[in-house]
């Protein structure tokens, strides 16, 4: 593996930044979690952030810190299913394609939460499970795998997840509809 | 805004600029130094910072005397506590959502044809991998016709045309990709094809091989083993059995077994009805005629000849060449003499040699 600074990343794959941050103040809004700061991009680290209150219900906490997470994996998928077929399977020379598929990239390679958010999932969920919160339940082994994945990104998994995403998806949801 | 005052200097300022320690108020200079103090004497040495509530937490906004409420253990003027609940996207946010939402559609209309020409092209790898390959043709054909470039679509259309004896298909698919080349040579489709493409060349060559020497006279044996060797070796093309077949009847004419002569021109008549062969039935039975003089054999041969003439509806060349042929049968059944084509030439015709 060779190593590129964050910052580079961050620059080349800028929207997925934005479209993650975004995801977490839709969250915030949505279940009425104050917000105290917000950025959608910097040059920095972190390269985007939304400061936010604190909250006891598990569910606000879990889709605030994982909404992202979900929100960047279906984007990706859209933006790439819309470009798939012209760039890998018909090797036709699109423009607009090549865009999807770069923005596709980009917002799936985002889709991570960070530590702090699952670090604060990991903390909540064993009490919310034991008031026999479901969601709190199913959260646990995806957590734990998220964080996994999080230390992978040393070896570059958030890029892995967003081309796995962006091929493996729409492979199987074409192949899906050749068979209907 | 609250005013504070330290315990120790006695500066006065607001309380934001203060801290608590043991119960005293005391400013930034002054808790550093007390807490030192306490810490060297081996007491607690914690402090905590002083919140003025009449100041908001985020735009700094006085409020005077007048606590602001607290959200999240922070005072909030009404308009950031307005704010901090209902925090505004940017409006280029909003915009860049707009535009992309609009490439999006712009993009899904734009890129209709990829998604037919995709589908097709799964609808035709399952197909062949079915074994299905006349019905995936027409499907892996649509791909091509939108993408010529993509190697998938060129290699499977290739591998269904070949598999069913289409050759011209599939150098029409191989060629117009990039001009037959392709990135992944060393690729399990491409190998499979290019295995199948060197097997369909090398039985058309021979049967090329055996089209020539049927034209010699004498030769007709040779050509028919050929055209067998090429017919076996790629079963997948029907008319190169036909032709083997077509070429063993020649064969048996050459040698005078009309027995066989007659017996493969009725297969063949029975298996692909057609203006030649059924005028190849009339041959058979005019030799019969020619050689035993039974006069059934001369009204079946009239009656093939009728079939023959009814089934020659292809063109002037099919016609043309029914008129050459029913000449000689017709010369057969009226002087009882069977003689070859060459020899047919020189009596009645320019007396070049032909077929």
């Amino acid at each position: 593996m060779f190593f590129i600074p964050g910052f580079v990343i961050a620059l080349l794959t800028f929207p997925g930044v934005m479209v993650h941050e975004a995801g977490h103040l839709f969250f915030c809004r949505l279940f009425k979690l104050p917000v105290y700061n917000v950025c959608f991009f910097q040059f920095g680290n972190p390269s985007g952030y939304v400061i936010h209150g604190k909250t006891e219900n598990f569910t606000a906490m879990f889709f605030v810190s994982m909404g992202p997470f979900f929100a960047n994996t279906l984007l990706c998928m859209l933006f790439c299913t819309g470009a798939f077929l012209p760039v890998w399977e018909l090797k036709v020379i699109d423009p607009l394609a090549y865009l999807f598929y770069w923005l596709g990239l980009s917002i799936g390679m985002h889709a991570f939460p960070s530590t702090g958010d699952l670090s604060n999932l990991w903390d909540e969920a064993p009490g919310s499970a034991k008031r026999g919160n479901i969601l709190a339940i199913l959260s646990f082994s995806l957590i734990g795998v998220l964080y996994l994945l999080n230390f992978a990104r040393i070896v570059w998994a958030d890029l892995w997840y967003g081309i796995a995403v962006g091929i493996l998806g729409p492979i199987a949801l074409f192949r899906a509809l050749a068979r209907g | 805004m609250k005013r504070g005052t330290c315990s120790q200097c006695g500066f006065s300022g607001s309380v934001n600029s203060f801290y608590s320690f043991n119960g005293s108020t005391y400013c930034e200079p002054c808790v550093w130094k007390a807490a030192g103090q306490a810490k060297e004497n081996g007491q607690p040495s914690e402090y905590v910072s002083l919140r003025d509530d009449t100041v908001c937490a985020r735009c700094g906004a006085d409020g005077g005397s007048i606590d602001y409420p607290l959200t999240g253990g922070h005072p909030f003027c009404p308009a950031c506590s307005q704010l901090i609940y209902n925090w505004p996207y940017p409006p280029w946010m909003k915009k860049s959502l707009v535009c992309l939402l609009a490439l999006l559609a712009l993009s899904l209309v734009h890129e209709r044809k990829y998604f037919r020409a995709g589908r097709s092209l799964y609808i035709g790898e399952r197909l062949v991998e079915q074994g299905r390959y006349s019905d995936a043709l027409p499907y892996l054909q649509q791909t091509l016709g939108v993408a010529p470039g993509s190697d998938k679509a060129a290699l499977l259309t290739a591998k269904a045309a070949l598999l069913i004896g289409d050759v011209e298909v599939a150098q029409k698919a191989l060629n117009g990709h990039d001009n037959g080349h392709f990135e992944d040579a060393d690729g399990q489709e491409f190998q499979e094809v290019d295995g199948l493409w060197k097997r369909a060349v090398g039985a058309l060559e021979k049967a090329e091989q055996a089209e020539k020497l049927a034209q010699t006279e004498g030769q007709e044996a040779e050509a028919a083993r050929l055209m067998h060797l090429a017919a076996s070796s790629y079963p997948e093309a029907p008319g190169l059995a036909e032709l083997a077949e077509y070429l063993d009847e020649g064969a048996a004419f050459e040698r005078q077994d009309y027995e066989t002569f007659l017996l493969i021109a009725q297969k063949q008549w029975k298996d692909y009805p057609s203006s030649r062969t059924a005028a190849a039935v009339a041959s058979g039975l005019a030799c019969k005629w020619a050689i035993l003089g039974d006069p059934a054999y001369k009204q079946q041969a009239e009656e093939m000849l009728e079939k023959a003439r009814q089934l020659a509806t292809n063109g002037p060349d099919e016609q043309r060449a029914l008129q050459d042929y029913t000449e000689r049968i017709r010369y057969r059944l009226d002087s009882r003499e069977i003689i070859g084509n060459n020899e047919y030439n020189r009596r009645f015709r320019s007396g070049a040699p032909q077929k």
